[in-house]
């Protein structure tokens, strides 16, 4: 059973990443990219100020001042970065995919194509959407609030989504429809957090396109997700039943033979 | 023959518990590596990851 939801989630995680990496290589990459510019231009000491101290510049060139510190590493312009950037979406791409056919499983639900798709939609709208509504999807120069506040903010709106459209859709009690309503709206009624001073450098049009964009290779990644491990189950389970089949035919012939 | 092999692949309880514990850790560990952790090696390594998914960054 484990290695069965192993080799799926490896599969489907994988498929995903692919899909997604290659989504994000031509429409968010470039615009990640072109954010940079504009961080780069602001000085990094009045935005580390700006941001309480918390901001971390990754992939910029830091001021002669910073030249005597030890830097930690960070891939390479161009291919490194790209295969990096891939990297991080196979193992996220293949640990949704594990908490998704955790979540199938229990649930008591049958791993086909529809119920394997219509959860890992659930799964968009927890994971991506929902959050995007209180912390819209950044770009480098955009710092916001305390990194650790929203990273809580995030999780709490994704386990609570998660939580709601599970009650809502398989428990279907009145009380269960209240209570989900309720776990989805509150972090949204909490509100996320967000810098006083949110100012910056990053044209808007910029930043509107990269949510945009964000959100729709989001949902390619999902789509991907849940139709490749639902896929990839089925074929599993159909191979176990035809050599288990096999098995018992040529035991049967066995028996005759004798 | 068909019910004896939809029990000859199907999972015990306690199967599927193990199978649900270890999924579910395996890929709530894997999900945070690459989305939340903040060693700077790590944030560098999976930064347009995640910008690109909206996984808080900065």
């Amino acid at each position: 059973m484990i290695l069965r939801v192993l080799k799926a989630a490896l599969v489907a995680g994988f498929l995903a990443a692919c899909v997604a990496a290659t989504l994000q290589t031509f429409l968010t990459s470039p615009l990640i990219l072109q954010a940079e510019t504009y961080e780069k231009a602001a000085a990094p000491e009045a935005h580390a100020a700006r941001f309480g101290g918390m901001l971390h510049l990754a992939h910029v060139q830091h001021a002669p001042s910073d030249a005597g510190e030890e830097s930690a590493w960070e891939p390479g312009e161009g291919f490194p970065r790209i295969a990096f950037t891939a990297l991080a979406t196979l193992v996220s791409g293949v640990g949704y995919a594990l908490i998704l056919a955790a979540l199938i499983l229990a649930a008591g639900r049958r791993f086909d194509l529809q119920t394997t798709l219509r959860w890992a939609i659930g799964g968009f709208l927890a994971a991506s959407l929902a959050p995007a509504v209180g912390l819209p999807p950044e770009l480098p120069g955009m710092g916001g609030a305390h990194l650790a506040e929203r990273q809580i903010w995030w999780i709490c709106t994704a386990a609570g989504t998660a939580l709601g459209l599970y009650l809502i859709t398989n428990v279907r009690h009145h009380a269960a429809i209240g209570i989900g309503l309720i776990a989805i709206v509150l972090p949204h009624l909490i509100g996320a957090p967000h810098a006083e001073a949110a100012a910056s450098d990053v044209p808007a049009a910029l930043a509107a396109q990269f949510a945009a964009r964000s959100l729709a290779v989001a949902f390619a990644f999902w789509a991907t997700l849940g139709l490749a491990l639902g896929w990839y189950w089925a074929r599993q389970e159909n191979r176990t039943k035809s050599g288990f089949l096999s098995q018992a035919a040529s035991g049967t012939g066995e028996r005759k033979a004798v | 023959m068909s019910t004896l092999t939809n029990q000859a692949y199907a999972a015990t309880p306690s199967q599927r518990l193990v199978a649900i514990l270890t999924a579910a850790t395996f890929g709530l560990a894997l999900v945070f590596i690459s989305g939340f952790a903040s060693p700077e090696t790590i944030h560098n390594a999976a930064h347009d990851w995640r910008h690109s998914h909206n996984f808080p960054c900065h």
